[in-house]
């Protein structure tokens, strides 16, 4: 009997829309029995024209509408954007300003660390884990909302400066909520690296190379865990940072495991600078005068946002409007070892892998390709992108 | 090695009670820094209209109805508001403040998110006006 000489590949698409997922994105996984043997990635279901809507503001609203592309790291995004605008501006926010801009950044990479932790002990099936971080992490929510009056979104970033100042009561707040986090730190730690059912799915999983890392050009925590020394904060220190320099936190394995820790002890770090600011928090004025016409000229401002290099290009005319603002987020650096990862390992480790990123999909979805067959480039009429619109998912689905 | 690693977290819980607060029975003191319903002094007002410039999410309406005689009305959008206090640090005369009081704002009535603020002549000769541009419309529809 001749035996099947092309054995079909079995596809498993997931998303966009999937319970798993908290955000669209979709996945188009091929196996082979449980082992993935392909992976595709289709990003843009979140897509929201920021970057075009941001030319019909004036520099002040646009700072609202740009800290909105992030739920979760909306501070770093206002501050880019303040920074690169003040340099082409020539104004220099006041140090006071500069040093709770970081002391804010800090605390919200706690926030951000802490959430992360929850949502991947979720991922893993450790719900305990999940439910008692994310209590803990209510502590720093309450922090930021008693110093700048906002859970989320704390606009706490002014053109120029910033709004909230801190007095010896906050600060005292703070010191006391700190060692509270910290202890708590220690023991998710001491989880992490000891638990004989956790690590079963982080210890080996998803392992990512110096070299890899290099290669695929990844950013933040992810790179950090394959031994990849890059932080912003430390590289090119920006706003405060040369005044409390940053200890760059990394390991060497480059699994799961090692992604888990350097995120954990980046809370420590966090913790450090945090106390160094509150000690040292320079005199003075909390806001510098903004001109309301922005010189013409362009600029670029470079951040270290909680899952890793945040990049702003700023373009403007001469006007009260910016010309372009191109902003790219650091799940797009990260996204493609998520495909590259996942190959060999079972379908199951997927979320782990993905979520090992700390993907956060509305932020990345800047601009869609539609033709990536060809090199040229043209603009679309709006009738013609409707009308391919209609072609595509009439092909698609008939 | 070892199992169980958060059991030491999730066994005293059994015994603690609920953590879920009572409100609207028991109320929390607001944060100190909270952003809530602008307060505005007429008094002060140029009518530059600098805040409904710079508010991001246009709640912010200067009707200026005689600059000379200093007759504003500003209609403000409760429910348009995204509390970032923007329009206080736009403010040149320092005319906008916003304190933690009033932040227990939902209505069942739509009407009562959009406030007027100014004289209340003026405010009276505001709400005339957009009545009969109302009534208008809708004997042309």
């Amino acid at each position: 009997m001749e035996e099947q000489q092309e054995v079909e590949q079995f596809m498993v698409p997931i998303g966009p829309q999937h319970p798993a997922l908290k955000e669209p994105g979709h996945f188009l996984i091929t196996v082979d029995g449980e082992i993935v043997t392909n992976a595709v990635v289709r990003l843009g279901y979140a897509h929201r024209g920021i970057e075009k809507a941001t030319e019909e503001r004036n520099w002040v609203r646009n700072l609202y509408l740009l800290e909105r592309i992030c739920g979760i790291c909306s501070h770093i995004h206002a501050t880019a954007y303040c920074l690169g605008l003040e340099r082409l501006a020539e104004v220099e926010a006041p140090p006071r300003a500069q040093a709770i801009r970081v002391l804010v950044a800090e605390l919200e990479r706690i926030h951000s660390h802490m959430l992360w932790l929850g949502v991947a002990a979720h991922e893993a099936g450790f719900d305990s884990l999940f439910m008692y971080s994310w209590r803990d992490r209510e502590t720093v929510m309450d922090l930021l909302e008693n110093l700048t009056g906002n859970r989320v979104n704390y606009s706490a970033n002014v053109l120029g400066g910033v709004k909230c100042d801190i007095d010896i009561v906050q600060a005292d707040t703070i010191f006391m909520a700190l060692e509270f986090l910290q202890e708590r730190t220690r023991h998710y730690l001491d989880v992490v690296t000891s638990d004989a059912m956790f690590l079963q799915r982080t210890r080996g999983i998803g392992v990512m190379t110096r070299l890899q890392a290099e290669v695929l050009g990844v950013v933040g925590p992810t790179a950090r865990a394959s031994g990849v020394h890059r932080d912003i904060r430390a590289e090119a220190p920006y706003s405060a940072y040369p005044s409390y320099p940053v200890r760059v936190v990394c390991e060497e394995k480059g699994d799961l495991e090692a992604r888990f820790v350097v995120r954990i002890n980046e809370l420590f770090e966090s913790y450090r600078i945090i106390r160094l600011i509150l000690e040292d928090l320079p005199p003075g004025e909390l806001r510098e005068k903004m001109p309301r016409r922005i010189r013409e000229g362009e600029t670029v401002s470079r951040v270290e946002a909680p899952r890793g290099e945040l990049f702003y290009f700023i373009k403007s005319n001469g006007t009260d409007k910016p010309e372009r603002i191109k902003v790219r987020t650091p799940t797009i650096c990260n996204m493609m070892s998520v495909v590259k990862l996942a190959i060999g390992h079972q379908l199951a480790d997927v979320p782990m892998i993905l979520a090992g990123i700390d993907p956060c999909f509305s932020c990345n979805d800047r601009m869609i390709i539609l033709e990536r067959s060809h090199a040229k480039q043209e603009v679309w009429s709006w009738e013609r992108l409707r009308q391919h619109g209609i072609e595509y998912y009439h092909g698609n689905h008939s | 090695m070892r199992f169980a690693t958060m059991l030491s977290d999730v066994l005293p819980s059994l015994f603690k009670s609920p953590m879920t607060e009572m409100y609207p029975f028991e109320r929390k003191e607001p944060p100190v820094h909270l952003r809530t319903l602008p307060s505005w002094k007429l008094e002060d007002c140029t009518g530059c209209g600098l805040c409904a410039m710079d508010c991001p999410s246009q709640a912010i309406e200067m009707i200026v109805l005689d600059k000379k005689a200093k007759r504003f009305v500003m209609c403000f959008h409760v429910d348009r508001c995204t509390f970032c206090a923007q329009c206080i640090y736009s403010c040149r005369q320092g005319c906008l403040e916003m304190t933690p009081e009033n932040w227990e704002l939902a209505t069942l009535n739509k009407n009562a998110l959009t406030l007027y603020y100014g004289d209340r002549v003026d405010v009276e000769e505001v709400l005339a006006t957009a009545a009969s541009s109302k009534d208008a419309q809708t004997t042309a529809g």
